[in-house]
């Protein structure tokens, strides 16, 4: 590996470890709720955020997320004191996600726009009709227990053994 | 006997011309169950995989598969790993995507499981979807909408008219058994069924490794759209506002499964297989 090879890794290296968090999303806060140096309710707490604050904010761990305000204090919220107002709306034309569920689709049937039409308000439900047809084009969809297990180690997923909660 | 006297009855409201006669023949029908006293038949699972496939039959009559098979493929791999996690394992679960722009998931009796496009769409996370499709499989495993049609109006009066619909796939009575289930979708579970597919979800996606807090992220983006918003109408007219079921799991639930708050979230893997459709 030549000098300038072990550079650009070393670089590539750096860039990952210094990369500047990203508050990219918009909350509100909903209630009193302190900010904390560590995403812990024993942490050193920074500051108190008021209600109606609006902070950015960055990635989520458990039950925390990370908090930057107006003032530039940074540190981490309880996810439940915050409210976000953007995020229910649907991804925007240009991303590909977005594509797969919101855009003309080609293909044998044409392309017309099929979402938005019909669907799924309560007299549509009220008023269908049995779809044999599409309930044995989702029994072609399942998978086995076997296959499915496959996917998990994939992920990688572990199962663990967790309890119900006891019944009240 | 009593099964015979039934038989006989089902076929003479079968044959009946008039559908102005339909409610009394029921109404007739019922009395003389009644009559003949409460031979108490619990549906079998045979019975509840059946009556789930007619109610999502007529589901899919409303809205149709989203036409991407890797997606559904994938949907099928989380659902049917997480409902390995549970006391049900062996029932033929089935998992889909229904192309419709509503902001919804539905579950029917043994193990259909449905999510829409409008939902998936405002997901970003692996542990999202599995949040949402493990509330789904509780309503399966505590049989919510079975009982609901055991209790509704046929099944007070007379459960072994139930019965007898449930075995007769082509009677009229089994027609407005479906009817009852599927309507069930437009009114709505019992609260405190909602709560408990919420707490006992949880549980589930944890057991299958996922990051727990995926249904409240999903219940925090729900909390985020404007109720005048109509993709979400019939979702908020059947369930309890996010903020209520955010709460009763902030409380219950989310201590205890702190210590899985660490796994995964797969933000990763589901972006790429939503975005990639071969």
């Amino acid at each position: 590996m030549s000098y300038q090879k072990i550079g650009v890794v070393a670089a590539i290296v750096l860039c990952v470890f210094c990369a500047p968090i990203v508050y990219a999303d918009p909350a509100t806060v909903a209630r009193l709720t302190p900010l904390k140096k560590e995403p812990a309710t024993d942490a050193e707490t920074v500051a108190e955020l008021e209600e109606n604050t609006a902070v950015e904010t960055g990635e989520r761990r458990g039950g925390w997320i990370q908090v930057k305000t107006s003032t530039a204090a940074t540190g981490w919220a309880k996810f439940l004191a915050l409210r976000f107002a953007g995020s229910g709306t649907a991804r925007a034309g240009g991303d590909s996600v977005a594509q797969l569920f919101n855009v003309a689709r080609g293909g044998t049937s044409g392309s017309q726009v099929t979402t938005g039409v019909r669907g799924l308000d309560a007299e549509d439900i009220s008023g269908a009709q049995p779809n044999a047809a599409a309930l044995q084009t989702m029994d072609g969809y399942a998978v086995s227990a076997d296959e499915a297990g496959r996917f998990a180690a994939a992920g990688p997923l572990q199962a663990q053994s967790v309890d119900y909660p006891s019944e009240e | 006997m009593k099964r015979l006297l039934l038989l006989i009855c089902l076929c003479g409201l079968i044959s009946g011309t008039a559908q102005a006669q339909f409610n009394l023949d029921i109404n007739r029908l019922i009395d003389t169950a009644k009559s003949i006293g409460q031979a108490s038949t619990e549906i079998d699972e045979a019975g509840e995989i059946e009556i789930g496939r007619d109610v999502a039959a007529r589901l899919l009559g409303a809205a149709p598969l989203h036409p991407n098979r890797d997606l559904q493929r994938y949907v099928n791999d989380v659902g049917r790993w997480l409902a390995s996690q549970t006391e049900r394992a062996e029932l033929p679960w089935r998992f889909a995507v229904l192309d419709a722009p509503q902001v919804n998931a539905f579950a029917t009796p043994g193990g259909f499981i449905f999510v829409t496009g409008g939902l998936v769409a405002r997901m970003k996370t692996e542990a999202e979807l599995a949040g949402v499709l493990s509330h789904e499989i509780v309503h399966v495993l505590r049989k919510h909408h079975l009982q609901a049609i055991q209790k509704g109006a046929l099944a007070n009066v007379a459960s072994n008219v139930v019965a007898l619909a449930v075995q007769d796939r082509n009677s009229a009575l089994r027609n407005r058994l479906v009817s009852f289930g599927t309507e069930l979708y437009v009114r709505g579970l019992d609260k405190t069924d909602e709560l408990e597919a919420d707490r006992l979800g949880v549980v589930i996606a944890a057991r299958g490794g996922y990051d727990p807090w995926g249904l409240p992220v999903v219940l925090q983006t729900l909390q985020s759209i404007s109720p005048d918003d109509s993709a979400v109408a019939l979702m908020f007219a059947t369930h309890p506002p996010p903020t209520e079921r955010l709460d009763a799991l902030e409380q219950r639930m989310l201590p205890v499964l702190d210590a899985y708050a660490a796994q995964p979230k797969l933000a990763d893997r589901f972006l790429a297989r939503l975005s990639a459709p071969r």
